[in-house]
């Protein structure tokens, strides 16, 4: 078992993405190196409590390459740290990023991959076709930039890394009285192929929300024949939805399965979406787990607050105030772990939840659940995605459908069932 | 022209000894990238941690070939799935 | 299902649980709100508690409350007709044959022995509403177990001498086959002053933003089954049913209403040990309380670590 210990190393982002729950986005709020190396020492001195068997040290924003300076100096101290007390980490830790991949190519981000590659778990988030994506991820406006012989086009040098194409573009500026929207697609596309190659196997993470649901199957083509052959696709968990969403949802994905089935795509590509067990009910015991880890994980901001997850953070909150468990100067106050550690199914769920007859896969977020409830609580259970998800059940039960009854036609099912647990080798 | 052939399999336990060994020697190379000569104690302690992590490693690889015999190839070497505790011979240039 | 109503004439009411009062300024409850509120009990088939403040209140105040069937909880030095005393410390005097409440560290528990089991003596009942769970940290539990048994140990020789005893701490487990608890929003909700209702007389004081609707416009609990049992994941596991299961000082020290925190669990478990420490040397002295049932030994302390191994 792994534990997920969150930076919150900046609130600042070059993209203003409109589905984005992180609603208190700042150039403020940057973590200080003094706070980082405090968290550090705290967690790392108590091995005994943090006695997981791994470690994911994780790093979020806004976009975490923007402080890429200090995310190497964190990333050293930590492979210095448990190396130098001997913490049974050194043996067994990653680190995560979820980006948005403007500046993936950028020689400090470069060089932070190199030294670190073999323990780097990057995921860089493109949502699909350039209209998918730039419909919702979309250049921050800013000020026009200061005069610098640096702006502009600028062109990266040729070596066994970089691209001599790859060219990086700031943000073209709205006109007086206008506000264009930029997509930030092309800055992020560009960026894949050095990606795809540094990190073979990597998946994509991509958000759909009501406006994006046209372009869903597409989108999930797209990223394929751009060579990423793992898709994590999820719906947003806000109340986001119109009348008619489930519907067309529906449509995409069966129209989806359909093209992955009858191009044999399924053998090397996976989306998220299809999946042999969601759509079963689940008993009232059995399947009582929290399905989310909030309260197993420690995320930690610029102040040095801990959370239970960065979705309890203030900036991650609309209408609820932050759930801060602790500081590095005072430490965890475990009481107020304690209704996230005894959460589970059943206690926050409705009756017509618990009792679903589609219910396993469908999904939560505990900080949405907190900010949505009706009281200062992580009990209630949002559930402004069932209808979603009951369209996801039936389009993924045409899936399996179709696609069991083609392998067994085509004598291949056996293969198929071995081939499965292959999908993502690891190797030595 | 490459080989690629599945030659055998090892137990759960036996797959959890050589990942161990395989995080550690990334872990221990990628640190030797940061750590210099000026911090005399660590840096010692971590050349001879690498030689030691290092021999092990490959005595856990000659032990297991011997072991259950593995088929070989002049050209070739063995990886492990972490997943399936599959051996699978790998050799390029095999014709 | 609600069946009590507390009503809280004044700000300056004086505190029968957890909360303090002592930093409020006079403000009575307004003549028609309480008479709506008295309306509403009625209709809602509720029992009503009045709480009262240190002075004396208007005659028509007096009349109105008389005009139906009530609790009366009162402070000591005003407390004429009480059913419910709330005493001023460990020097105050205490009135024979009633119930009282007072509220004491653990220090000063431990420091006044002699004068609670002469009080045991003299008391229809005792509460005791420990001022102090908050702080209540692991290495305290050694003493507060030996203050338990010592209380104990004077509760039997009241027993031996004929006397029977009602003291929360105590004596209360020994009864219990299931919860005893508050039920703050569930089987008992408070009239506060300024005419709204709220989950306990806590939840007031500390924020008149928590209300849960007012006279006009009727109750207004949201999330009700989180202030139930069968929505407290370590509270439905255990049976330290003495515990009072308080969701003020629930949701200020958890921040969920629901879920205990490490330090009230051990305080109930602590007592209910002491309970079944009683048990075993009442039963030594041949001493049998009819509808008692045995309390089971257990080392654990707090029910959350037995949720925990659950999962």
């Amino acid at each position: 078992m792994a534990k997920s210990i969150t930076f919150i190393v900046t609130k600042d982002c070059q993209l203003a993405c409109k589905y984005c729950y992180l609603v208190g986005k700042n150039t403020k709020e940057r973590m200080s190196w003094e706070v980082a190396k405090e968290a550090i020492d705290y967690i790392l001195e108590r091995e005994q409590e943090f006695n997981e068997e791994s470690v994911i040290w994780d790093f979020i924003g806004g976009e975490p390459f923007l402080e890429i300076e200090l995310i190497d100096k964190i990333c050293d101290y930590l492979k210095m740290e448990m190396y130098r007390r001997g913490h049974h980490w050194f043996d067994s830790y990653r680190f995560s990023f979820s980006t948005n991949g403007i500046n993936y190519h950028t020689e400090k981000v470069q060089r932070f991959i190199e030294k670190n590659h073999n323990h780097l778990s990057v995921g860089i988030t493109i949502d699909g076709t350039k209209r998918k994506h730039d419909l919702n991820r979309v250049w921050k406006k800013q000020d026009p930039p200061p005069t610098s012989p640096c702006k502009g086009r600028e062109k990266l040098p040729i070596d066994g890394k970089h691209r001599a194409d790859t060219i990086y573009s700031p943000p073209s500026q709205g006109g007086a009285g206008g506000e264009s929207e930029r997509g930030s697609y092309d800055d992020v596309v560009r960026n894949i192929p050095l990606w795809l190659e540094q990190f073979p196997g990597a998946a994509t993470k991509v958000t759909i929300s009501s406006p994006d649901i046209p372009y869903i199957k597409e989108s999930v083509l797209h990223l394929y024949s751009l060579g990423i052959k793992e898709v994590n696709i999820n719906c947003v968990f806000e109340d986001v939805w119109h009348e008619g969403d489930d519907k067309a949802f529906e449509q995409q994905l069966t129209e989806l399965a359909d093209e992955i089935i009858d191009n044999d795509l399924f053998r090397d590509h996976a989306c998220s979406f299809y999946s042999e067990h969601i759509g079963k009910p689940m008993d009232r015991e059995k399947d009582n787990q929290n399905w989310c880890g909030a309260g197993k994980m420690l995320a930690i901001d610029a102040t040095g607050n801990f959370y239970p997850c960065t979705r309890f953070a203030a900036y991650s909150l609309r209408s609820k105030p932050a759930w801060i468990i602790g500081n590095i100067h005072d430490g965890i106050d475990q009481n107020k772990l304690r209704p996230f550690l005894t959460l589970d199914r059943t206690t926050q769920s409705k009756p017509e939840c618990i009792d679903c007859e589609v219910a396993s896969g469908c999904a939560w977020c505990q900080g949405e659940n907190y900010d949505a409830a009706d009281t200062h609580t992580v009990f209630q259970r949002s559930t402004v995605i069932c209808r979603m998800h009951k369209a996801r059940v039936r389009a993924n039960n045409y899936y399996w459908n179709k696609l069991f009854r083609k392998l067994e036609l085509e004598g291949r099912r056996e293969e198929y069932e071995k081939q499965k647990s292959k999908v993502k080798e690891t190797t030595c | 022209m490459e080989i690629r052939k599945i030659v055998g399999q090892v137990t759960p336990a036996e797959r959890d000894e050589i990942q161990k060994l395989f995080e550690r020697k990334n872990g221990l190379t990628e640190l030797a990238k940061i750590v210099t000569a000026d911090n005399d104690e660590l840096y010692e302690k971590l050349i001879k941690d690498m030689g030691e992590t290092g021999t092990k490693f490959q005595q856990w690889w000659d032990a297991k070939a011997q072991q259950y015999g593995w088929e070989s190839h002049p050209k070739g070497n063995w990886e492990i799935n972490f997943q399936t505790c599959e051996i699978t011979l790998v050799a390029k240039d095999a014709w | 299902m609600l069946t009590y109503l507390i009503i809280l004439l004044d700000d300056t009411s004086a505190s029968y649980c957890h909360y303090e009062t002592s930093q409020k300024e006079r403000r009575l409850i307004g003549l028609d709100d309480l008479k709506a509120g008295i309306m509403f009990a009625m209709k809602e088939n509720l029992n009503i508690q009045f709480v009262y403040p240190g002075y004396e209140l208007p005659a028509e105040y007096l009349e109105v409350i008389d005009s139906v069937d009530h609790t009366d909880i009162k402070p000591s030095g005003h407390s004429d007709g009480a059913d419910v005393v709330v005493l001023n410390g460990w020097d105050d005097e205490v009135p024979e044959g009633t119930t009282c409440v007072i509220h004491s560290s653990r220090q000063e528990l431990a420091e006044h022995l002699p004068v609670l089991t002469s009080w045991l003596g003299r008391v229809a009942r005792l509460n005791i509403v420990l001022t102090d769970v908050e702080t209540f940290t692991d290495t305290a539990i050694a003493s507060y177990k030996q203050t338990l048994e010592a209380i104990a140990d004077g509760v039997v020789e009241k027993y031996k001498a004929g006397k029977a005893v009602q003291l929360n701490l105590l004596t209360d487990r020994l009864m219990l086959t299931a919860m005893n608890n508050c039920g703050a929003g569930d089987t008992t909700v408070t009239l506060a002053p300024d005419g709204r209702f709220y989950l306990c007389p806590a939840f007031y004081y500390e924020d008149e933003r928590q209300n849960v609707g007012d006279l006009t416009s009727g109750l207004d609990i949201k999330n009700p089954q989180l202030l139930r049992l069968d929505h407290a994941p370590i509270c439905r596991v255990c049976d330290a049913y003495n515990c009072r299961r308080c969701i003020w000082m629930n949701r200020r020290l958890t921040q969920d209403a629901n879920t205990p925190s490490h330090q009230q669990c051990v305080v109930a478990h602590l007592e209910r040990n002491a309970s079944r420490y009683l048990q075993m040397k009442l039963s030594d002295a041949g001493i049998q309380l009819n509808g008692s049932r045995l309390i089971e030994e257990m080392e654990e302390l707090d029910p959350f670590n037995i949720v925990n191994r659950w999962k």
